[in-house]
């Protein structure tokens, strides 16, 4: 089921009005029961993956806390010196250790065999073929189970810190299941954390209308992104992107910026829904979102850009990874180069590699994504490694420090951000092709040489997207001074307030890209 | 109470603004695609029918009511829109019934050839005209193509929303009242286009009728017998697409089983007078209105006198009312004729 469908508003209508007629301590199992026919509906027998998932984790978490639990009582009762309760302690995270690498190769094995196996034959393939080797391995035919990436990351993240002893674990499947399942961020996130959703997805919630409709009026802001702003641009931005040898000169400078609009009103307006949608039933998620487009440098963007994601790597992977074993040696033997200084960067370094290896290959299996992740991270670290540069810099010069270098500093963000997404449409080696193609014959011209007229992009679908667009952009500085907008327009009078609500829902319901004839394309980031 | 009073106020402003929304976006066929207006002009009837055509464009465009009345005194209308599926027929018999019970059912067999809508417009010309009842909404669920949703139905703007970009004048002249755009369900044509050569009939595995086709067919039989209307089989005489033997045997068999009538045109062209390089505006698949009176011409007497269908011209209510339907009639036949007589062609029905 698509959260752009009918049969989602009717779901979604249906399941309030339950939710608020059922005694408060059976809202949850309601919900549970809800989110496995929402996976049925859209992904049939597949919810065996999912709930595959949740019964390991939650069988190898309550594991692991048991051992938690009896290795201090046993502790308690013997008389040890402080070495060997360390002793002990130490032989008691190596079984727990066990137990939750047995728990992450499991349910991570899975989503790498589903996701990852066409990538790797198809790289064997192309090897064998390079040797002169005759026939080739036949490519898998799996389907991908419905919101594997998220649930599986969710997961794991709840297992790691169970490990890690940040709370203990959940004692009821059922309610680990809904954790895991709970259907509105299913398809598109954000990854949450079970610490910080376990107390409202449990808990009894009395009919509040101001949920219901803050709830609703975060879904229509999501709708107006995705149908209005999305929908609209997509298309144009997927035959301009997909034909470089056809769209160059100034069309790649569109296509750039187009491609990151779309993505963000797509994959924003997707996050809007689902919080909103949670927020319906009194559950608040995390925020995926902060406005990221007014960052000044491209490590606060990923900061403010997909954050469930961005902070799942950096606890789960960054931090783990640089404060490893492998990491501290590799730091000694450069040190015994380099000497100390790079040796304390080293396992920055590492990390660094490792996290942003890892958000590529979440993001696509290809070679693409790899690509983007590795010239992410050669920016990020070559930024870091000019910090001092830049301190220097604002601090010789009076005017970066002004209100308008900062707008600089913004649009030259996103354009940064815009470029290395090249890495994600373009063959590697067309995207230094065509960054060249687009500095040295962009002409404005082009844009009256009849390629543009094939795009499909007709005056009213320009007007209506820039509208949108605008919006969207009035929205964010709003929210960037620190309003929360839909309570500054809930405080307007009420016919305002309704006016524009209204207002909203017309435009949505009007100039929306939706219905017969239109083939719904599905947020982009369902597919992980 | 005051201020619940505003709000409510507010909300039936809100659905107002809703309402004339979806009307102005909604497909007005007041230009040169007419055929969508047909089904819904039926109910502007006041007056019952002795004889309801039920099928396509080969019922809608063969056969003028007004010749009916004027020559033979037989009160008719035709339930057809471009592609109509059996299934629509079937339901479109039933809300006839729900208005009135006709001495005689025509049905056009050509449909029995194609159960499944290939192009959802068609549906929409079909079915947005008819008005709600359960008929209509068996209609919908049974003919409605995959892609298709049923609340699109209930609130056409779900469908017609994207026609913002695209409005014209006729949107906003035919906000409030459409003009009568058929003359009893039949859709005028005065200008020429003699037949030419068509495809030669391509030779098929299987000829036999999709067996839902054959459950409607009976479905509509039922229906009639139970009403006590004597129900008629019809295949007009368009040249194309084919209408082959094998189903025309088919039919024959079945009406012989069942005692009904067949009058298969085709095979009767010459008695009917038609005359394919006068009587035809697109090149022998549909009649002008010049064959389309020789057809009433030829089906009157059959129906007056095998059917028994009444000659009603001394009612006198029923006079005064088709008196207006002819004139009407007459004036368009006039003015399309003059103009095709002038330019060679209706600018209504050009892509020009």
């Amino acid at each position: 089921m698509l959260l752009i469908s009918y049969g989602f508003g009717l779901f979604l209508a249906a399941l309030v009005l339950l939710y608020y007629l059922v005694p408060g301590r059976f809202q949850w199992v309601l919900l549970l029961a809800a989110s496995y026919l929402f996976y049925l509906i859209g992904g049939g027998i597949y919810i065996l993956y999912p709930m595959a998932t949740t019964v390991s984790t939650w069988l190898l978490a309550r594991r692991i806390g048991r051992i938690t639990r009896q290795s201090k009582e046993y502790m308690r009762k013997q008389e040890w010196t402080r070495q060997q309760k360390k002793e002990y302690q130490l032989q008691v995270k190596k079984t727990q250790r066990r137990w939750m690498i047995f728990g992450l190769a499991f349910n991570f094995g899975i989503l790498a065999v589903l996701k990852y196996t066409n990538f790797v034959l198809g790289n064997v393939n192309g090897l064998l073929r390079v040797f002169g080797a005759d026939g080739e391995f036949a490519l898998a035919g799996w389907l991908l189970p419905l919101g594997i990436s998220y649930y599986t990351f969710q997961s794991m993240g709840y297992l790691i810190d169970v490990y890690y002893r940040k709370y203990e674990p959940e004692k009821s499947l059922a309610r680990f299941a809904l954790f895991v399942s709970f259907f509105p961020q299913l398809t598109a996130g954000p990854i949450g954390r079970y610490d910080q959703m376990n107390e409202e997805l449990y808990a009894e919630h009395s009919f509040c209308s101001e949920n219901l409709r803050l709830g609703f009026e975060r879904m229509l802001w999501g709708y107006l992104k995705k149908l209005v702003v999305a929908d609209r641009l997509g298309p144009a931005v997927v035959t301009v992107i997909s034909a470089p040898e056809v769209y160059d000169g100034i069309y790649v400078l569109l296509g750039m910026i187009g491609y990151t609009v779309w993505m963000y009103a797509d994959f924003s307006g997707g996050i809007d829904i689902v919080l909103g949608a949670a927020e319906m039933f009194g559950i608040h998620l995390a925020e995926n979102f902060e406005r990221p487009f007014f960052s000044r440098n491209l490590g606060e963007f990923w900061r403010r850009w997909h954050i469930s994601l961005m902070t799942w790597l950096r606890e789960y992977i960054f931090y783990p990874v640089s404060m490893s074993r492998a990491a501290k040696k590799l730091s000694e033997l450069t040190g015994g180069f380099f000497g100390k200084e790079a040796a304390r960067k080293i396992p920055v370094y590492f990390g660094s590699v490792v996290v942003w290896l890892t958000a590529g290959i979440w993001h696509g299996a290809s070679w693409n994504f790899v690509a983007w992740g590795m010239a992410n991270c050669i920016v990020m670290l070559a930024s870091q490694e000019c910090a001092g540069l830049y301190r220097a810099y604002h601090k010789r010069f009076s005017f970066s420090n002004a209100k308008g270098y900062r707008y600089f500093e913004m649009i030259r963000t996103f354009f940064l951000f815009a470029c290395l997404e090249m890495f994600e449409y373009y063959s590697f080696g067309n995207v230094f092709l065509m960054f060249g193609n687009m500095v040295s014959t962009a002409r404005f011209s082009q844009l009256f040489d009849g390629r543009w007229s094939a795009l499909g992009l007709g005056r009213a679908d320009l007007l209506a997207a820039g509208v949108g667009i605008l919006l969207m952009f009035l929205v964010s500085v709003w929210q960037e001074k620190g309003r929360h907008v839909r309570r500054t327009i809930e405080e307007m009078p009420w016919l305002l307030h309704y006016g524009f609500i209204f207002g909203m829902c017309m435009m949505v319901l009007i100039v929306g890209v939706y219905g017969h004839g239109y083939d719904a394309s599905q947020f982009i980031y369902n597919q992980f | 109470m005051k201020r619940l009073g505003a709000r409510l106020l507010v909300v039936a402003v809100s659905l107002l603004i809703l309402w004339a929304a979806q009307r102005l976006l909604e497909p007005k066929y007041m230009g040169r695609v007419v055929e969508g207006a047909f089904i819904g002009e039926y109910y502007q009837e006041h007056t019952a029918h002795d004889v309801i055509f039920l099928g396509d464009c080969e019922v809608y465009e063969n056969i003028s009511p007004v010749v009916l009345w004027r020559e033979y005194g037989i009160t008719s209308y035709i339930r057809g829109s471009a592609q109509q599926l059996i299934a629509q027929s079937y339901y479109l018999l039933e809300d006839v019934l729900r208005e009135e019970v006709p001495d005689v059912v025509v049905f056009n067999v050509s449909a029995m050839q194609q159960y499944d809508q290939e192009n959802e417009s068609y549906n929409r010309m079909t079915l947005d005209g008819m008005r709600w009842s359960p008929a209509k909404w068996k209609a919908i669920e049974e003919t409605r193509v995959s892609d298709e949703h049923m609340v699109e139905y209930v609130f056409p703007i779900l469908r017609y929303h994207s026609r913002w970009q695209e409005l014209e004048d006729d949107d906003f002249t035919y906000f409030w009242n459409r003009r009568q755009v058929s003359h009893n369900g039949y859709y005028m044509r005065a200008d020429v286009r003699p037949a030419g050569d068509f495809p030669t009939a391509r030779r098929r595995a299987d000829y036999s009728f999709d067996e839902r086709a054959w459950g409607y067919l009976e479905k509509m039989r039922s229906l009639c017998e139970k009403n006590g209307i004597t129900m008629i089989l019809m295949k007009a005489p368009s040249l194309y697409p084919v209408w082959y033997d094998e189903w025309d045997r088919q039919i024959a068999d079945y009406a012989d089983e069942h005692g009904l009538a067949y009058i298969n045109c085709i095979q009767a062209v010459d008695e009917i007078g038609i005359d394919f390089s006068q009587d035809t505006y697109d090149g022998g698949m549909h009649m002008n209105v010049y064959g389309a009176e020789k057809m009433s011409r030829y089906l009157g007497p059959m129906l007056q006198n095998v059917y028994g269908v009444k000659d009603r011209r001394e009612d006198p209510e029923l006079a005064a009312v088709w008196e207006e339907k002819c004139s009407y009639y007459d004036v368009c036949k006039a003015e399309q004729e003059n103009e095709f007589a002038e330019t060679g062609y209706l600018s209504q029905f050009s892509e020009e």
